[in-house]
């Protein structure tokens, strides 16, 4: 089963996107910030971080450059509120593989990760 | 009983004081008198007086400090000042303190008669520009104008004409004219009088106008004396004129009269220049506090945007995993497509809030306006077809480039065409019209106007257009943005926008230095 992390300050964001990707055969965890997403990252293995920019504990830029140096080949997901908030690259050598503006529907997140993530 | 004026004497002398009285109450003034500088302050501060007489040297308070005090009390009451031992330097030192003139004693009755009326002209002429310059609203003008050149020129009658667009003159305001018909007459004595006014200068006079053949036929002309016609002037153009009319029952008008009204015409036509810059200044300062309240609602609205993205996401998000197990022909599943479709609405206007928000740097480089129509054109080509709307373009050639940010450009033009295509959704035709052009400043510019043939803009809606949030689509249709987008594009590349409409469509018109 292909694991994926949410980070995100928003819990409703966090429990829907879980919700969406988990009955797609996802095993979904949760962080509710950068420091708690960079501590599960370090414990364990995952397939794709779905991570939110702006965070009040660490920038979510900052959460996936320490990612993808933690975790390399894992895909990167930038889910965020505003369109010009998306740096491109998001870090210095680091390229997010997709990115979704909120508000963004299931349909979107699902497509998204199958397309990263295929079976 | 009348009098001329209301004057204090201040003297202490008492037979002095007896003899300027009887000499000022035969020329028909009203006098008070007082015995020394404190007792003639506290007249003053009682009474309204037009002129004040006072000798400088008296017990108690002396000429020069009363002078002093009464100043301070009423700034515009004219002092002259007598004195019989006065040396130069005390007359001087009143001057100075704001004494109108001064007397030496003993004078003759006729000296006296002089100064006082010379006092009290200038007095009137205070007066004039007070009144005029009174006010620079520009609508309260007109009636302080023609009410001073009743009172003035003690005329029967005055009216402010003021020339339309087409250079006609129509009546403004009138005093004394009690029918349309006599007000129309009386204008078309101004029509006539035309050519003397060309040549007249500042004021032109003209006397028995029944007997003069110019005015042959005119009704109403027969009860005029004399008429002072006083023309406005905008640069070179006539922009209006004041008459000011004396019937038969009065005087005609003399020197005195003439020179009163060159010097009410001069500061009319100044005032009018005043409320002209007024407005101006208004227009500007309008255009400012609009520019302010942009930048400010494109701030709030930035971070506004940031905030309600999230729970909004969680709307749609939650609304779409609970429609996956809901029935389909259930109610429940209805509304839960109808919070889905709210949503996106939300999301829609959030985007164009955000585009108006974010004031993207504005990157000039030569661009051909026509290019630019022509490639905002490729992409809504298919619309306009689908909505049987046919294009027609009237490109000016060999036009010259102009400054500008071609997506941006595109941006202006595709809302406006959108908003052209919506004006007709029976179909219709859009006029596009590129020409060389000059702005008001002389600048070279290039004019792009976008012309539907919809049912147009009512009038009192058409000011608003360009205001944020202001739209006349129904509820879902439209953000109300879109034009304020483009009138802050516009502007940041120093062009204009403006909108006309009338009853066989709208016009919007895009103006960009070259």
């Amino acid at each position: 089963m292909k694991k994926i992390l949410i980070v995100d300050d928003e819990a409703v964001v966090r429990n829907y996107v879980r919700r969406a990707l988990a009955s797609r055969g996802f095993d979904v965890e949760e962080a509710a910030g950068g420091g708690e997403a960079l501590a599960k990252l370090a414990a364990g293995a995952y397939d794709a971080l779905i991570c939110d920019l702006k965070m009040p504990d660490m920038r979510g830029e900052e959460v996936i450059k320490k990612a993808a140096a933690l975790r390399p080949g894992m895909k990167l997901i930038v889910i965020t509120g505003s369109v010009s908030d998306v740096p491109d690259p998001v870090a210095p050598g680091v390229k997010a593989d997709g990115c979704l503006i909120k508000p963004f529907g299931i349909g979107e997140i699902r497509d998204l990760v199958a397309s990263l993530l295929p079976a | 009983m009348s009098y001329k004026a209301n004057i204090l004497v201040v003297d202490d002398e008492e037979a002095l004081q007896e003899l300027i009285t009887a000499a000022l109450t035969r020329l028909g003034y009203r006098v008070t008198c007082a015995s020394d500088g404190a007792a003639g302050v506290e007249k003053v501060r009682a009474e309204r007086f037009d002129l004040a007489i006072m000798d400088i040297m008296m017990p108690g308070m002396d000429g020069i400090t009363a002078l002093g005090e009464i100043k301070k009390l009423d700034p515009e009451l004219e002092v002259i000042m007598a004195t019989g031992h006065g040396t130069m330097g005390t007359a001087v030192q009143s001057l100075r303190k704001g004494a109108f003139d001064y007397l030496h004693k003993p004078f003759q009755v006729s000296q006296l008669a002089a100064v006082v009326e010379r006092a009290l002209e200038k007095r009137k002429f205070n007066d004039i520009a007070r009144a005029i310059f009174s006010t620079i609203k520009p609508d309260e003008l007109p009636r302080i104008i023609i009410d001073s050149a009743m009172r003035i020129l003690k005329a029967d009658e005055a009216f402010l004409a003021v020339a339309g667009r087409d250079g006609r003159l129509a009546m403004d305001l009138a005093e004394g004219l009690d029918s349309p018909e006599m007000a129309a007459a009386r204008l078309e004595l101004c029509r006539r009088a035309g050519p003397r006014l060309a040549a007249g200068g500042a004021v032109t006079l003209i006397e028995n106008p029944a007997e003069d053949k110019v005015f042959a036929g005119i009704p109403g002309t027969e009860g005029i004396k004399a008429s002072l016609l006083l023309p406005l002037r905008d640069g070179d153009t006539l922009a209006g004129l004041i008459g000011i009319n004396r019937r038969q029952s009065g005087e005609y008008y003399g020197e005195n009269d003439l020179q009163q009204a060159r010097l009410f015409g001069s500061l009319v036509n100044l005032s009018f220049r005043n409320a002209k810059l007024y407005r101006q200044l208004q227009e500007t300062q309008g255009q400012l506090v609009q520019a302010e309240k942009m930048s400010a609602l494109g701030q709030l609205a930035g971070g506004l945007a940031h905030e309600i993205n999230n729970p909004l996401s969680g709307i749609l998000g939650l609304t779409q995993l609970v429609l996956e197990n809901t029935e389909k022909d259930s109610q429940n599943y209805k509304d839960l497509k109808d919070i889905e479709s709210s949503v996106f609405r939300c999301k829609k206007i959030i985007t164009s809030l955000l585009s108006f928000a974010r004031q993207e740097k504005t990157r000039l480089e030569p661009v051909s306006v026509n290019e630019v129509l022509e490639e905002t054109l490729t992409l809504c080509a298919r619309q306009m077809e689908l909505k049987h709307i046919k294009i027609e373009r009237a490109f000016g050639e060999a036009l010259p480039m102009v400054n500008a940010d071609f997506q941006q450009l595109m941006q202006v033009f595709l809302n406006i065409l959108t908003n052209a295509r919506d004006a007709m959704p029976d179909g219709g035709v859009i006029t596009i019209t590129t020409s060389l052009a000059r702005d008001a400043a002389g600048r070279e510019t290039v004019s792009a106007s976008v012309a539907d043939t919809g049912p147009g803009i009512p009038q009192e809606l058409l000011g608003r257009v360009f205001d944020p949030f202001f739209t006349t689509k129904p509820v879902g249709k439209g953000t109300g943005l879109g034009l304020s987008v483009c009138a802050g594009i516009v502007q940041r590349h120093n062009g204009a926008i403006r909108a006309e409409s009338g009853p066989r469509g709208s016009v919007f018109t895009v103006t960009l230095p070259v």
